[in-house]
């Protein structure tokens, strides 16, 4: 023990050069520690950041589909511009019912469909343009947000 | 070593005793050198260097954990902060119904603003629901104030975009209802502090806010699809008769999940503050009705499963029922003696005043209580009413209940007696909340399963003969019962204002734990139409609506249209007249 105290480098006793060179390395270690945590750490805020403007993103766009959805919205459309309505019983048929309906004759080949022709009295016609109206694009209630980075 | 010099003998004790310990500290050292060894100050040093190594290694650990590990994480979640953070309400299927949605607060500083009248024409002509009242008082205040709140980030942008100066916003996360008027009594609605008020919001308060913390969302049992294709009917039944309230409902008979609920007239939740009061009433759950004869259902199923009376057991319709001075007539039919399912066929107030006397209070007091009639309806709903109740079961009372008089209830409370009388006898609370597939939600027993059954036939025989005809949807075995009571105004019977309901379960066939859904049809103070002939009875009003709504939520529930078959009316007589149930 007393020799360990005792041993000397160049001048310098031993235990005191391991002393700072354990010290040193200590300083080193911990600032090294929190410089490359410190930059984790940003890099994970920035991911978390990001992950909660996504979700911010979604809940909107969500609610816009839940809004431009809405069955009561979708009915007035569908009965308002197609002239659509509940689907009755004579309409429904079970899947192993299918058979019933198999093809008695052979499919015609196919022809390429004419583009449709529009007569100039059909175009303003008040039941046409009123059905364009209806069926028309719609104004959206939830804008996409303007998140800033923080 | 000399004695103490500041303790001589003349000192009192205490002193004395002081010097010695003052003088004894002074010379320890000089005691502790000459007693030592010449290793001494080496060991101490090295206990010194150990201490101080061991001190610094345990601070190093700690600076290392600090530096990698500490942190709050909940910071950077991504759940919202907000106390006022609500989670987002879904239907069982995961289809939006409620969500909290950035919006803002527009505050103004006057000191900062330049021009005064240009600030209040650019905002009025973006903000027409300002208040000018409070904008002016803003723009020539002496400090920053609020405007208005509710802003969407359209409307933020575009007035950002004016550049005026003085103007700033912050943060208000606002409850959003995207499916506006859409279930909106059942979803409800919270106010701006994120406190639920009406509905599931305010019933499931606490589930929504802790699922906010987690980012989570609460789903109900609600199923969108089937909510729609019941409102879309109501509406539609509501307008053709011009009733002054309507009422639709759909439950399944097992689990006591709430599938849809309609209120007629009904509101938008993102703007309850200014809808009518009328329309905010949720006739479901808060109002009570006398239900008329749709209470048959629970005076037959009681009667059989007492053993009171059987389905060969006849009854004697020929003259009014006279108890003391009231009088009980049946709709004129022409009826003289009637077996027991032709009373709910035809639907006999006589025999079935007959048959609640022949059972006796306590006996029909007790099938009431078990059948939740006496009490608010079991749901998580706040709004669940509690029943009207005759304040003694005297025979007039006894003979009036049977028939759906003296005894208002609410349409949650019928539901979920009704359902009792369908899926085996079993008497299950309702629920607004998703009860998971296989689970079983525990209940009481009020009937038996053989009094289910029957009760199943007898109601599937009502559709098919009786007076639930044009309820029939076709291969979905509707079985039900009407029921039309006059309106007590002003303490009078007004035979002109009627409640008219249908209450039905489908598919009636099958065993009594098969799949199968409760629905109620009920009309506040139908009107009459050509179409109609002159009648506002629930036969004629609520019987066809119920029928249209179940051919289209059939195929949503998963339910398989049936062929219709020829002898389906003969079958369920044969198996009645078969004698196998009672």
């Amino acid at each position: 023990m007393t020799g360990f105290f005792d041993r000397r480098w160049r001048g310098f006793r031993v235990v005191n050069l391991v002393g700072w060179g354990l010290l040193a390395a200590m300083i080193l270690g911990v600032y090294l520690a929190k410089t490359m945590a410190w930059g984790e750490r940003n890099q994970i805020a920035s991911v978390e950041i990001q992950i909660r403007q996504e979700k911010l993103r979604i809940r909107l766009l969500e609610a816009e589909v839940a809004h431009l959805e809405q069955p009561r919205r979708l009915e007035a459309l569908s009965a308002g511009a197609l002239g659509m309505a509940p689907i009755g019983p004579k309409q429904e048929i079970a899947l192993d019912d299918l058979h019933r309906f198999e093809r008695q004759k052979p499919i015609p080949a196919p022809t390429l469909a004419e583009p449709p022709v529009f007569a100039q009295a059909d175009v303003g016609a008040p039941g046409v343009a009123a059905k364009i109206a209806v069926a028309g694009p719609v104004t959206t209630q939830f804008a996409a947000p303007q998140v800033t980075q923080q | 070593m000399t004695g103490p010099v500041f303790a001589p003998a003349r000192l009192p004790l205490a002193w004395r005793w002081l010097g010695s310990w003052v003088w004894r500290l002074e010379h320890a050292f000089e005691r502790a050198r000459a007693a030592a060894s010449p290793h001494d100050s080496r060991r101490r040093i090295a206990l010194v260097m150990i201490a101080f190594g061991l001190a610094f290694f345990v601070m190093g650990i700690g600076a290392t954990h600090q530096a990698l590990f500490s942190g709050n994480s909940a910071e950077f979640s991504g759940a919202s902060a907000s106390p006022y953070a609500r989670a987002a309400l879904t239907d069982r299927n995961g289809a939006l119904l409620a969500v909290d949605l950035p919006h803002y607060q527009l505050y103004v500083d006057p000191r900062e603003v330049w021009d005064v009248q240009g600030t209040q024409q650019a905002l009025a002509a973006i903000l027409p629901q300002a208040q000018a009242k409070r904008l002016n008082k803003a723009l020539t205040g002496t400090k920053r104030a609020f405007v208005i709140g509710g802003l969407t980030p359209d409307q933020r942008t575009a007035i950002h975009d004016l550049g005026l100066p003085g103007l700033s916003f912050e943060d208000d996360e606002r409850r959003v209802y995207p499916l506006g008027n859409t279930a909106s009594h059942l979803i409800g609605f919270s106010d701006s502090a994120g406190s639920g008020l009406a509905g599931a919001e305010k019933a499931l308060d606490a589930d929504v806010r802790k699922a906010a913390v987690t980012g989570g969302s609460v789903p109900l049992s609600l199923d969108l699809r089937v909510q729609a294709a019941l409102e879309d009917e109501l509406r539609k039944a509501a307008n053709q008769f011009t009733v002054r309230g309507a009422v639709g409902l759909i439950t399944d008979v097992h689990t006591g999940e709430i599938l849809a609920l309609a209120s007629y007239p009904d509101f938008d939740p993102n703007n309850a503050g200014a809808a009518d009061p009328n329309a905010l009433v949720n006739r479901v759950a808060q109002s009570v009705f006398e239900m008329g004869s749709t209470f048959k259902i629970f005076t037959v199923a009681q009667g059989l499963d007492s053993g009171t009376v059987r389905l060969n057991s006849t009854f004697d319709v020929s003259h009014p029922l006279t108890i003391g001075t009231q009088t009980i007539h049946d709709y004129d039919k022409g009826d003289t003696t009637l077996d027991l399912p032709h009373v709910l066929l035809h639907s006999s107030n006589i025999a079935a005043a007959k048959i609640a006397l022949a059972m006796g209070a306590d006996t029909v007091t007790g099938y009431y209580r078990n059948l939740g009639l006496f009490g608010s309806a079991p749901v998580e709903l706040a709004e669940s009413a509690r029943p009207l109740l005759p304040q003694k079961w005297s025979q007039n009372v006894l003979a009036s209940a049977s028939f759906g008089n003296a005894i208002a209830v609410s349409p949650l409370a019928v539901a979920a007696g009704t359902a009792a009388v369908a899926n085996g006898g079993t008497y299950v609370p309702l629920t607004i909340r998703k009860v998971e597939p296989g689970h079983e939600p525990k209940g009481r027993r009020v009937f038996s399963p053989q009094t289910s059954q029957t009760m199943l036939r007898l109601l599937r025989m009502n559709v098919l003969e009786g007076t639930g005809g044009k309820a029939d949807a076709p291969g979905f075995s509707v079985g039900g019962k009407t029921g039309s009571n006059e309106k007590v105004v002003a303490g009078r019977i007004d035979r002109n204002k009627l409640v008219s309901s249908f209450a039905a379960v489908f598919p009636a066939d099958g065993p009594p734990e098969a799949k199968r859904y409760f629905l109620l049809v009920l009309m506040d103070e139908p009107h009459a139409t050509k179409e109609t002939y002159g009648f506002a009875t629930g036969g004629w009003t609520a019987a066809p609506a119920a029928g249209r709504i179940v051919s289209r939520v059939g195929p949503l529930l998963g339910l398989k249209r049936a062929p219709v078959a020829a002898t389906d009316k003969a079958t369920v007589e044969a198996a009645l007249a078969s004698g196998e149930d009672h």
